[in-house]
């Protein structure tokens, strides 16, 4: 993906929030599942397919003291890895 | 921001805010009565089931709790003639599923639809022997053709088949010829195995059914060696091939004065209750279907969240781990005691009527004691 890209959630995927630092977003029709901190619970709930993951990793670093303003690269590798899972895919001529 | 591994956190002592896991028995009916039933003649327990909208309600419940997998039990699930829609319920509500299942009742349209949910993990069929003369001893007549047959129509639509094998009395002297009908024969990628145990219907047949120390050790000593020939093909969580494993590691242990396991010395033989709970066909809401006495709440009249969250039963059962085997008579002097988990509480129960009591079935101590000897243990 590229940070201009505004990624779409995989609406089958289901988002389990376990506890106050851990979740899981899981998968039923590839039973894949991605374990996650709050951060990554923020960029799938940010993803609506209208927002960029550039916007999406500016609201994270607003959000989370522990968040650097350029976390970007980490937030396009999360969503990388989410596309490559089929949890996210891309909205067509999205323009962040 | 991901971590594929930590998921696994929450099988520790953390709860988790809603389960998993659900495992749901949904029917009480059967076509079989099979001498080792647990579900049967519990005393504790109604019989009887639910409409098919009480069930539809329920899965959206569950589907909102973002539970992942609901494993379908009976009875026999295939005895609904709505379990399409029940499992369309499922699918429909972001779910994966299971069942459990004798195999018998399993036509090619089931199969064709059960492939084309496209989520299913598995389907379970018991099979207790390589032929209908040691399989049907237990299961009645006609079973293993049956179940043999519907075994086939879920492989022949690519359905992942698993299949548990009982070890009794009646099966125990053959589970070589067993293991290579399972895994040769029909191709299985592996098979699962326990024993009967002393619960349900068993109660009645315990006599003809259950191992004494001998038979045990000629279980622990086929299946340690069948397991050694399929490697990563025979499994076990509880039963002779579980208790092989585990006492060799306590014997070893306790021979060398290896210090406390990490989980031996306390009652940690279930963590099932932090991922996982289930419903009764009646739909009462239950910590496991071998604590079916156990009622913690109704489902569409209890919130499962709220149940998983406050139910005392469930706090009770969680705070297990606490309890010291050496606060219990027989376990105080016991050598392996530092290595032990006191096993399964519904085995516990079933036998002693206490949930938070160590299990003779999982006892190494008792196998001793009863004629059994270090070196039967492979
Ligand atoms: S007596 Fe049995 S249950 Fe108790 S600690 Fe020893 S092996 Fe475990
Ligand atoms: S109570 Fe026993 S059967 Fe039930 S989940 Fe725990 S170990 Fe398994």
């Amino acid at each position: 993906m590229k940070l201009d890209d505004a990624p779409v959630p995989n609406p089958v995927v289901v988002l389990r929030e376990e506890s106050d630092d851990w979740a899981i977003l899981f998968n039923p029709d590839t039973s894949a599942a991605v374990g996650t901190n709050p951060v990554g619970v923020e960029i799938w709930k940010q993803a609506d397919g209208t927002r960029s993951l550039r916007d999406i990793a500016a609201t994270v670093a607003r959000r989370f003291s522990n968040v650097p303003e350029g976390a970007s690269g980490e937030v396009l590798s999360f969503a990388d890895e989410l596309a490559r899972d089929g949890f996210f895919g891309v909205a067509e001529g999205a323009e962040g | 921001m991901s971590d594929g591994e930590k998921g696994g956190s929450a099988h520790g002592m953390r709860v988790i805010r809603t389960p998993r896991y659900v495992d749901v028995e949904i029917t009480a009916a059967c076509n079989q009565r099979c001498s080792y039933c647990y579900f049967f003649d519990n005393p504790e327990v109604p019989y009887h089931d639910l409409p098919l909208g009480e069930w539809l309600s329920f899965f959206e419940e569950l589907g909102r709790c973002g539970v992942m997998r609901v494993t379908l039990q009976g009875g026999e699930p295939f005895m609904r003639g709505d379990l399409r829609e029940v499992i369309s319920g499922v699918v429909e509500n972001r779910m994966r599923f299971a069942v459990l299942s004798n195999g018998t009742l399993i036509d090619d349209s089931m199969a064709a639809f059960i492939a084309r949910t496209n989520r299913c993990d598995q389907v379970q069929v018991s099979v207790d022997g390589p032929c209908a003369r040691i399989h049907d001893a237990t299961r009645g007549r006609g079973s293993f053709d049956a179940a043999i047959a519907g075994l086939k129509r879920l492989q022949s639509h690519s359905i992942p088949v698993g299949v548990r094998v009982t070890i009794s009395r009646h099966n125990v002297g053959h589970l070589e010829e067993t293991a290579r009908f399972l895994l040769e024969d029909l191709g299985l990628a592996r098979f699962g195995t326990n024993s009967a145990g002393y619960i349900g219907t068993c109660r009645r047949h315990a006599d003809e059914l259950l191992l004494d120390p001998a038979l045990h050790a000629e279980a622990m000593q086929a299946l340690v060696r069948i397991a050694g020939r399929y490697p990563g093909r025979v499994l076990a969580n509880a039963g002779p091939l579980a208790d092989a494993l585990t006492w060799r590691k306590m014997l070893d242990a306790a021979g060398c004065g290896a210090g406390t396991f990490d989980d031996g010395g306390r009652l940690t033989g279930c963590g099932c209750h932090f991922t996982t709970c289930a419903v009764r066909a009646d739909g009462v809401i239950i910590p496991c279907v071998l604590l079916a006495h156990m009622e913690m709440g109704r489902i569409n009249k209890d919130s499962l969240e709220a149940v998983w969250n406050n139910s005392p039963v469930l706090a009770e059962l969680r705070s297990r781990s606490s309890i010291e085997l050496k606060d219990f008579e027989y376990c105080r002097a016991c050598l392996y005691s530092p290595y032990c988990t006191g096993s399964c509480p519904a085995m516990a129960y079933t036998q002693s009527r206490r949930v938070n009591a160590p299990s003779p079935d999982g006892c190494l101590r008792r196998f001793l004691d009863s004629g059994g000897r270090p070196e039967d243990i492979p």
